[in-house]
């Protein structure tokens, strides 16, 4: 009470302090297509002073009233003096220039002392520019496989969907697009992600200290940004490579006032397929292919209000048809997402943001053998709103307040089956509902010029409503199966928890600092999967009478350094994570055993540690640019009712992951890539014996994850070949020739995948082999390892 | 069967992308072998109790014959009781049959009686107690020191409304065999389906002998078997496998058993069905012997019926 107190009192301080002062606030934006560009450092060198731009632009930044010399400081973009009369408040809105395609030509990066001097920990933006030079695989530039190579994040597999950070399960990423949740973020079993790269503009991704805006998830939030569109001029982007194509159009509604960009991509890998299957195979008529497609519009209603509208909807449709075998095959799946966004200025202090989201995930199989009929479904739909508010009373307080609101629809499974005229009886679609809300309150401070904190709490609650049949399994013998019917709206149960946040950052002389945090989050979604990976056949469930919210907490401290003038920076973090109520299937759990049944009936509970240090040296000036990060971590599990209660690794613990990416920009038209990485082979549970029931060889698994692969590590080259950047002309008033910037643009991007070509495990098997009563019969170990060298070539273009 | 179907599916399409995939021989620690006894025991309507005891086998031990036959246990106690009565179980081996008996030891032993009577593999059989519908059955299992216990029942048959034969496709003399089946209004009900045809000794089980309610609790309904024993025979034509041809005589063994007991044969198929998939949960095939053995004490409550197919 004490602490809340001194925290009103003081914000009351500044509210009054505020008074006698001036605020210089506006948008920032990119003088070529008017993109909102976001942390810009406003800096006033006399003062000392500054404040970054939000995601939407924006700054503020509340000062004694004078004459400045205001400095607009951005990485990409390069440096902006503007001398500014701030005897009364002032919007003052810039364009920055024109864009530095290359980091090499920057001197002064403000985002760069960022690492020494925020108070953020295990966050990491990466721009599109970067993440578009990186080798990429069947040459997609793919979001979800950049952020792998950063320390602390790991990829499932080589083919496995969603990605694993600081010990969590894929499940505890929180995957958002313009704010709107991604419930799969993978396409084609994750070989790629569901992110369009010309359609997105930025990616952040908060690994630790997750601050109090963000919620829901355990271990990170993973922020993905569209782009907002042109809004200078039309502008035509596309691709075309090895598997699938893209095209992005984008251009103004009107002239910096609002602009639209819609982009869609798709594979053909079915019609690669249909032409290798001649019309008289029985299996003609299988296929594969996803879509998806990105829109967005934004306008701005007046100074003070700007609306965005965005959408994505992607599939994956995989069709199986054995004709001979009269059995045939559908399999859809995908997300649907839209968010609606009011951006409002109250004053030149105060930022509000309201978004209206919409996701949708949703599972489809479909099979017909002769007359027999079969069709299972599941599902996610989300429907919200969300508030958030920015203060800046001033340069020294940055405080943050909102909510969130959520109504979750889960269709855990749904199955109907059919033989000829019978209907088999698969139970009512089960659908659970409920509403998750939550609100938060933060502040940035600095308390001196060494110490600045980051204090924030959050409180979310969450409640399972009716309609809902609880099924109540008996033993068949003295007790009976029975349900209990909820009506609809009718609580069920109720959580609620506090979740305190606090990130510290204290100023060491040379350039350096010392860093902690402590997150405290609750889940009430859940990802369960019957399978040793992640499949779209996993299935989302919320939290329930029996199945409680997971919650955990993570700390963190951290030693940030730059060197020689900011061109290098460097970070080393130790962090400790616990979490209790993880969820997985009781052992032997099948598909169908939730068909009639609850799906929490078939579910195990148990509690997780993870901790690790992270290593993290970063070039990010210069031709040669790139980072190292290296890992060392563990993570267990503990589950009752799994391994007899004995602690055993999770299935992605990985002691150590080192990776290496580096960039070459050898002239305005070459630049070269490579990465490497090397991890620890995952863990996976083998049969350690066999025994024989009833002449059937059956065999008995050991220790679960007791078993360990090779280790993982592979080489990847790129080379980006661009078209000449400038033409020649005659300028019509000197009579000079002057090169001026073509406005059609290409090039091609190579790349080499796995270079050594080096055969990584993708999965393990016990195979066997002979006859048992010859006496020939042997058990093995076999290793399937799926891609070897493969190299690629994609052309881009834009106009 | 569908959702096996699902799964295999997205394997298949997942190995169909990876189609340089290559596979290779790889020597790798599995550790957490433990030596565990093996219970293999069954009792049904009128039938004495058999009991198999074995041993399990390190993975990468010899898999073979000579290992199976090493790991056989004798000189256990094995006593089964009915809750009334108590009988301990004679150990019988195969090369040292009574007379008369070398066929069904064969059968259920799954080996021919020239190599099984030169064997010596050993069964604890019930002289003294039979299966009778209503009761329970425990076990208990005394060897090496140790001590295991397992209980079953023996549950009221359920019978089939009916049996009856029909062509398949654009066959006029193969076809499957099909049945009427009303199932109790309690839920939880289990079953194994077994066959043979007129004149065998022994029955067969089909590609998934055991299924439950689940989908059809209360319901009347009709569903079709295959023939499991045109595939073990080598002279079928591969086009009729599975079928019953015009004019065979079939007789059906429908037997009920305990949840817990179908939670063995339905976990130990999928495992069988799953085998190498690297997807699927490692999955041990769950037990209701209690002491830490590996197996099943099962009650079974056949009903008979015969089809002639026409």
């Amino acid at each position: 009470m004490k602490i809340i107190l001194s925290f009103l009192l003081t914000i009351t301080c500044f509210f009054a302090a505020a008074q006698t002062k001036v605020t210089l606030s506006g948008y920032i934006t990119d003088a070529i297509d008017g993109e909102a560009l976001k942390d810009v450092k406003v800096f006033i060198p006399s003062l000392k002073v500054g404040a970054m731009s939000n995601s939407y632009g924006f700054y503020s930044l509340t000062v004694a009233p004078g004459k400045y010399t205001v400095e607009f400081r951005s990485m990409a973009y390069g440096s902006e003096v503007k001398e500014i009369d701030l005897s009364k408040s002032q919007v003052f809105s810039i364009e920055l220039g024109s864009k530095v395609n290359n980091v090499n030509e920057v001197v002064v990066n403000v985002k760069k002392t960022e690492n020494v001097t925020s108070t953020k920990m295990g966050q990491i933006e990466l721009q599109m520019d970067q993440i578009k030079t990186l080798p990429a695989f069947m040459g997609e530039v793919d979001v979800i496989k950049a952020i792998q190579l950063l320390p602390g994040v790991s990829s499932v597999s080589e083919g496995g969907q969603g990605f694993y950070v600081r010990g969590g399960g894929p499940d505890q990423n929180l995957v958002l697009l313009d704010e709107g949740v991604v419930y799969n973020a993978a396409h084609l079993f994750g070989f790629f992600s569901v992110f369009n790269a010309d359609a997105v503009k930025s990616v952040n991704l908060i690994k630790g200290g997750m601050p109090a805006n963000f919620g829901g998830r355990m271990s990170s939030v993973l922020e993905v940004n569209m782009n907002e569109g042109n809004m200078k001029r039309l502008k035509v982007t596309g691709g075309i490579g090895a598997i699938s194509s893209r095209l992005t159009l984008e251009g103004p509604i009107k002239k910096d006032k609002g602009s639209f960009i819609v982009s869609a991509r798709r594979t053909y890998i079915d019609i690669l397929l249909k032409a290798a299957i001649s019309d008289t195979s029985p299996f003609a008529g299988s296929s594969y292919f996803f879509y998806d497609f990105n829109a967005k519009l934004n306008y701005k209603l007046s100074a003070k209000d700007r609306i965005f509208l965005s959408g994505y909807y992607g599939k994956d449709v995989f069709n199986f048809s054995d004709t001979k075998g009269g059995f045939g095959a559908n399999m859809p799946w995908g997300n649907g997402i839209a968010a609606l966004r009011w951006n409002h200025l109250f004053s030149d202090k105060l930022f509000m943001n309201l978004t209206t989201t919409f996701s949708d995930y949703m599972f489809k199989f479909g099979s017909q053998q002769d007359e027999f009929r079969f069709e299972l479904a599941s599902g996610i739909r989300d429907v919200g709103a969300k508030v958030d508010f920015s203060y800046f009373p001033n340069p020294i307080h940055r405080i943050k307040w909102g909510a969130d609101y959520k109504y979750h629809t889960f269709t855990p499974t749904s199955v109907t089956a059919q033989n000829d005229t019978t209907v088999f009886d698969t139970g009512a679609a089960q659908k659970l509902y409920s509403h998750e809300a939550a609100a938060y309150i933060l502040d940035e401070f600095d308390l001196n010029d060494q110490l600045r904190l980051n204090v924030g709490l959050r409180y979310s609650a969450f409640a399972h409503v009716g309609p809902f049949t609880r099924y109540i399994k008996g033993d068949g013998i003295s007790t009976q199966d029975t349900t209990i019917q909820y009506q609809k709206g009718d609580l069920i149960k109720f959580y609620h928890g506090l979740e305190p946040r606090v990130s510290m950052r204290w100023l060491l002389p040379d350039n350096s600092s010392i860093k902690a945090g402590y997150a405290y989050n609750y889940q009430y979604v859940h990802l369960t999967s019957l399978s040793a990976v992640s499949l779209p056949t996993d299935i989302w469930f919320p939290t329930t009478d029996i199945a409680k919210p997971e919650k955990g907490w993570q700390g963190s401290v951290g030693y940030f350094r730059n060197f020689f003038n900011d061109k290098f920076e460097s970070s080393i973090e130790v962090y400790y994570k616990e979490m209790k109520n993880l969820i997985e299937f009781k052992e032997g759990a099948l598909p169908g055993d939730n068909v009639n049944d609850n799906t929490d009936n078939i579910l195990v509970f148990g509690e997780g540690r993870a901790y690790g240090i992270e290593f993290f040296f970063k070039k990010s000036v210069g031709r040669f640019t790139g980072w190292v990060g290296y890992t060392w971590a563990k993570t267990e599990r503990r589950f009752p009712d799994i391994n007899e209660g004995n602690i055993y690794p999770a299935k992605y613990d990985r002691r150590h992951d080192l990776s290496l990416v580096g960039t070459y920009k050898l002239n305005d038209r070459w630049t070269f890539s490579a990465s490497f990485i090397y991890a620890t082979g995952n863990t996976l549970t083998l049969p350690s014996s066999w025994y024989v029931q009833e002449q059937n060889l059956l065999f008995n698994y050991g220790a679960r994850n007791s078993t360990r692969m090779a280790p993982y590590h592979r080489l990847d080259l790129s080379a980006t070949l661009y078209s000449k950047a400038y033409k020649t002309k005659i300028d019509p008033t000197t009579g000079k020739e002057i090169e001026v910037k073509k406005r059609y643009r290409s090039n091609w991007s190579f790349s080499i995948y796995n270079v050594y070509n080096r055969m990584n495990p993708f999965f393990l098997y016990v195979d066997n082999d002979g006859d048992f009563l010859q006496g020939n019969f042997k058990l093995t170990v076999k290793q399937v390892s799926l891609f070897p060298i493969i190299p690629s070539a994609t052309w881009n273009f834009e106009f | 069967m569908e959702f096996r179907i699902l799964t295999k599916l997205i394997i298949s399409s997942l190995l169909l992308l990876a189609v340089t995939s290559c596979t290779k021989e790889v020597q790798i620690d599995i550790p957490g072998y433990k030596d565990q006894l093996v219970i293999d025991g069954s009792i049904e309507t009128g039938q004495p109790a058999i009991v198999l005891l074995s041993k399990s086998n390190n993975v990468y031990s010899a898999t073979n014959f000579q290992a199976y036959l090493d790991g056989f246990v004798s000189g256990a106690t094995v006593i089964i009781s009915n809750g009334t009565e108590t009988d301990t179980l004679t150990e019988i081996c195969s090369d040292n049959l009574p007379p008369g008996t070398e066929e069904i030891a064969a059968a259920f032993f799954g080996l021919p009686v020239d190599v099984l009577i030169n064997l010596h593999l050993c069964a604890y059989i019930s002289f003294g107690m039979i299966g009778e519908v209503g009761k329970t059955y425990t076990l208990r299992v005394i060897t090496n020191g140790s001590e295991y216990t397992a209980a079953t029942n023996i549950y009221n048959p359920t019978p089939l409304d009916s049996l009856y034969w029909k062509p398949e496709g654009s066959y006029t003399d193969r076809g499957f065999s099909w049945v009427k089946l009303s199932d109790p209004s309690q839920s939880g009900d289990s079953y194994a389906w077994q066959v043979k045809l007129a004149g065998m000794t022994n029955f067969s089980r089909t590609f998934n002998p055991f299924f439950n309610d689940k989908f059809f609790n209360g319901q009347t309904f009709d569903f079709a078997y295959e023939n499991p024993m045109s595939f073990d025979d080598p002279n079928a034509d591969p086009a009729y496998r599975g079928y019953y041809k015009l004019g065979d005589t079939v007789i059906v063994k429908f037997s009920k058993i305990g949840r817990k007991e179908y939670n063995f044969f339905e976990k130990k198929y999928n495992q069988m069905y799953s085998g190498g998939n690297p997807f699927a949960t490692p999955t041990n095939v769950p037990t209701n012997i209690n002491g830490g053995a590996l197996g099943i004490w099962v009650g079974y409550s056949p009903w008979f019926d015969t089809l002639v197919c026409q």
